[in-house]
């Protein structure tokens, strides 16, 4: 039994990729009933049908060994509904009936074309909430435009800035980091609709373009222009107020350290660890910050003379015991070296029907006194069919006309 | 019409971007915020660009953006004076968010703990944790970045690994500890019980998406550290333009066809060398060449309008200046412009979702407060007189 803070929630979720599915995984994780109601019988875009990179090793369908399909989708229950077909539309009604609040991520419009707009669902249930996560929004000129999360970086200045100073744009890797804050965006929302329904007692329809809940959280971007009519430039990983602030080389090839002094006692601690005590003396340049912005290459040159002699675990323990703000630059595998994680014992063992036990990575927080849980690994495609039908009142012989006439399934065609 | 959130009470501690990016969206709905912040300046009004490069304490760019709608007090929370002022305000909090070190974290939780119980609930923000052999390490938005695995694939085989935007990391945390937090009142209020939750900021990094940690847990596999276009499947990443870039994610089928047809090459989505996932890494610089020579007739909006009513994923790529004037942003009021004292009309970022319809009042954006500009307010609605308000100032307890 994990925590039980959203517990007697019903959550209907019916998105793909990763925001909206991990959000309902985050509030499953709270102990909310998590419904994904999965594409049927299109696959997901999580769920491809042929082998690729992602594919978890293991017996089964491809589509039920995706990495990036079990990254955002644990904790729910799932049910495999075609919504175009008379009784899946009438399952999905009724799924809704009695829903808290619904999540759905199509594209801009199609959700009213299948029947489920703000304006249908409120009729079936006055008391929900529902929010559309479309990239741009349900209003505006771009609301029918497509985009994955990479897009989204690109159009809010983000992408602009990311990358190395000397380089172009095409050295710079996209990135899903609207997807990663995503999730926590939409998450709120939910619940500041159902705290507001606590007083109004009625639902609401929340519009939530993933461009906006992103770009919030960039005030200097456009800040530079609006105060001061600059573009930001590219600056990696320099600060242009902080020296050192950077990363260096490891005595391992192609294994970096991050290292960073943000005031003259750190500064202090760093030079007495790579021996130039003296650096930190009233009389040298560089005991004051203006000193150090302007020997920015000495410095990173002495740093990295010091960190190119030591693995990068040691060389942040060294630092860090002498008040040094560091860490090694981690990469997958590194994680299990993390005395921390371990104590905390962040990763989680798990076992699914066709993966066998896998090791994955813990939870976003932790929370006393119940703590959180992995109840139910990535389910199967209709997993949880049967289950939720009989909740719902249909009994056995329905459920296998469902079946036969293609309004619910548990597989995918290849 | 009331905001969705009157009636909450958040207080907010540490004054660091994590912490004031946490408490923002509680103020914009409609709680009541109460910014704590130390006597030695928060970290969040540091932090540039300030109006014509001139620093100060209350017209930092991310102090403007972040501390809207909130109200700030002076504490000094090391001092028993200032735990005790805390404990007053905290009492009548539905949430407090703190993001200092562990041990004082640790000292201030123990003033609301009742035996095993928690008189309300507690977000800790910290590098890694309450607990653990690391639980006291300093850290900053770049070594968090370093943590997470995200920086490692954000680079080039043997080149340094990058940060994203500046303080993208943090706010993410920070972000994070405020979806935790609703969920802790939520529960406190239907069930009565108050949590105390650990935000770890590495945890919450490496456990999202975007982290290479899961993928390569579950199957071995590292993603490649290669430049921002892809050369096995594309067109992924940023592509010339007539004024710019463009940026596709349209590596995949159907999407890989239609932009075929787009561009007038249908033959591509057949061509054995650009379909063939053998063959196709061969053939990037000839497909290349041939998106880049019809993208270079283009403006990149020319090239996302006509590209997009295909069903092609692809976007421009935008600077700082192009941000406010972006169609969809001009249509949906995505940035506002109010005033703050002492500056005059500032531009931030709009509501980051819409609630009761596109321009509802259920989100708004007051200014954010100058330093210590509540003290006295707060300190005498929680019943401090107002010589005992004088005696914690010259305690150095609150400026």
């Amino acid at each position: 039994m994990g925590n039980a803070s959203l517990e007697g929630l019903k959550i209907i979720e019916m998105t793909e990729a990763w925001a909206g599915p991990v959000c309902a995984s985050l509030m499953g994780d709270m102990g909310a009933d998590v419904i994904k109601v999965e594409s049927f019988p299109r696959h997901s875009l999580t769920r491809p049908t042929s082998p690729r990179y992602a594919t978890m090793p293991g017996d089964g369908p491809v589509y039920e060994r995706d990495a990036l399909h079990h990254q955002g989708n644990r904790n729910k229950r799932n049910i495999a509904i075609d919504i175009r077909t008379e009784s899946g539309n009438q399952i999905l009604k009724k799924l809704l009936s009695d829903a808290d609040v619904f999540i759905e991520g199509y594209a801009a419009g199609k959700i009213e074309k299948l029947g489920f707009g703000w304006k249908d669902v409120q009729k079936i249930n006055p008391n929900i909430t529902m929010i559309s996560i479309a990239g741009w929004g349900l209003e505006g000129p771009y609301k029918k435009m497509v985009t994955l999360g990479a897009g989204l970086d690109a159009t809010t200045g983000h992408l602009s800035l990311r990358g190395y100073p000397e380089g172009d744009f095409v050295d710079t890797h996209p990135n899903f980091h609207s997807d990663a804050t995503g999730s926590s965006t939409i998450f709120f929302a939910a619940l500041t609709a159902l705290l507001q329904r606590q007083k109004s007692k009625t639902g609401t329809f929340i519009d939530l373009s993933q461009w906006e809940g992103l770009v919030w959280q960039f005030p200097t971007i456009l800040a530079e222009w609006t105060m001061n009519q600059r573009i930001p430039e590219r600056l990696g990983n320099d600060d242009p107020h902080i020296v050192p602030h950077g990363v260096y080389r490891t005595i391992d090839d192609d294994k970096w350290i991050v290292v960073a002094a943000e005031d003259d006692q750190q500064w202090e601690g760093l030079c007495k660890i790579i021996d130039r005590i003296e650096w930190s003396e009233i009389s040298h340049k560089y005991s004051s910050i203006v000193g150090r912005i302007k020997g920015r290459e000495e410095i990173d040159n002495a740093i990295e003379s010091f960190t190119k002699q030591y693995e990068g675990f040691n060389a942040a323990e060294i630092l860090q015991n002498n008040n040094v703000i560091a860490s090694p630059v981690v990469t997958p595998p590194d994680v299990l070296l993390s005395s921390q994680l371990h104590d905390r014992s962040w990763h989680q063992t798990i076992t699914h029907k066709w993966t066998g036990p896998v090791m994955v990575g813990g939870f976003l927080w932790d929370v006393e006194p119940d703590s959180l849980s992995w109840d139910i690994p990535t389910a199967l495609v209709g997993q949880h069919n049967e289950e939720i039908l009989i909740e719902l009142g249909y009994d056995e012989k329905k459920i296998s006309e469902f079946y036969t006439n293609g309004s619910i399934g548990n597989h995918y065609e290849n | 019409m009331t905001q969705p959130l009157d009636g909450l009470k958040v207080i907010e501690i540490g004054g660091t971007v994590s912490v004031s990016a946490a408490g923002k969206k509680f103020a914009d709905f409609g709680a009541d915020v109460i910014k704590i912040e130390p006597p030695q300046i928060s970290e969040v009004r540091k932090i540039a660009p300030f109006p014509d490069d001139i620093f100060h304490i209350d017209k930092g760019a991310v102090h403007l953006a972040f501390d809207t709608s909130k109200r700030s007090i002076v504490v000094d929370h090391l001092t028993n004076s200032g735990k005790e002022i805390i404990q007053r305000l905290g009492s009548k909090a539905n949430l407090i968010i703190m993001d200092i070190p562990a041990k004082e974290a640790l000292d201030l939780i123990n003033i609301f703990k009742d035996g095993d119980s928690l008189l309300t609930n507690i977000v800790t923000i910290t590098p890694h944790g309450m607990t653990g052999p690391y639980k006291d390490r300093i850290e900053n938005d770049l070594t968090l970045f370093g943590w997470s695995t995200r920086s490692h694939r954000h680079s080039i085989t043997g080149r340094e690994p990058l940060r994203y935007g500046p303080y993208a990391g943090v706010v993410q945390i920070g972000s994070t500890a405020a979806a935790v937090g609703m969920a802790a009142i939520w529960g406190s209020r239907s069930e009565g019980m108050s949590r105390l939750v650990d935000v770890a900021g590495v945890e919450a990094l490496m456990g999202n998406v975007d982290s290479g940690f899961f993928l390569w847990a579950v199957n071995g596999a590292l993603q490649p550290r290669s430049a921002g276009q892809s050369t096995g499947l594309y067109p992924m990443g940023a592509y010339k333009c007539k004024d710019g870039y463009m940026l596709f994610s349209a590596g995949r089928d159907p999407v890989y066809s239609r932009l075929c047809n787009a561009i007038g090459r249908p033959d591509l989505s057949t061509d054995k060398r650009f379909t063939d996932p053998v063959e196709k890494p061969k053939h990037f610089e000839a497909f290349k060449e041939i998106l880049e020579e019809w993208l270079s007739t283009r403006t990149k909006y020319e090239a996302f309008d006509e590209l997009q009513e295909k069903g092609v994923m692809c976007c421009p790529v935008l600077d700082a200046s192009e941000l406010e004037n972006d169609r969809q942003s001009v249509h949906r009021k995505s940035y506002i412009t109010r005033n703050q004292d002492g500056i005059g009309d500032i531009t931030i970022a709009g509501p980051p979702f819409r609630m009761n319809g596109l321009h509802s009042d259920a989100w708004q954006s007051k200014p954010a407060p100058s330093f210590s500009q509540h003290t006295n307010e707060i300190l005498e609605e929680y019943g401090y007189s107002k010589q005992e308000t004088i005696a914690l100032f010259r305690a150095g307890v609150t400026t």
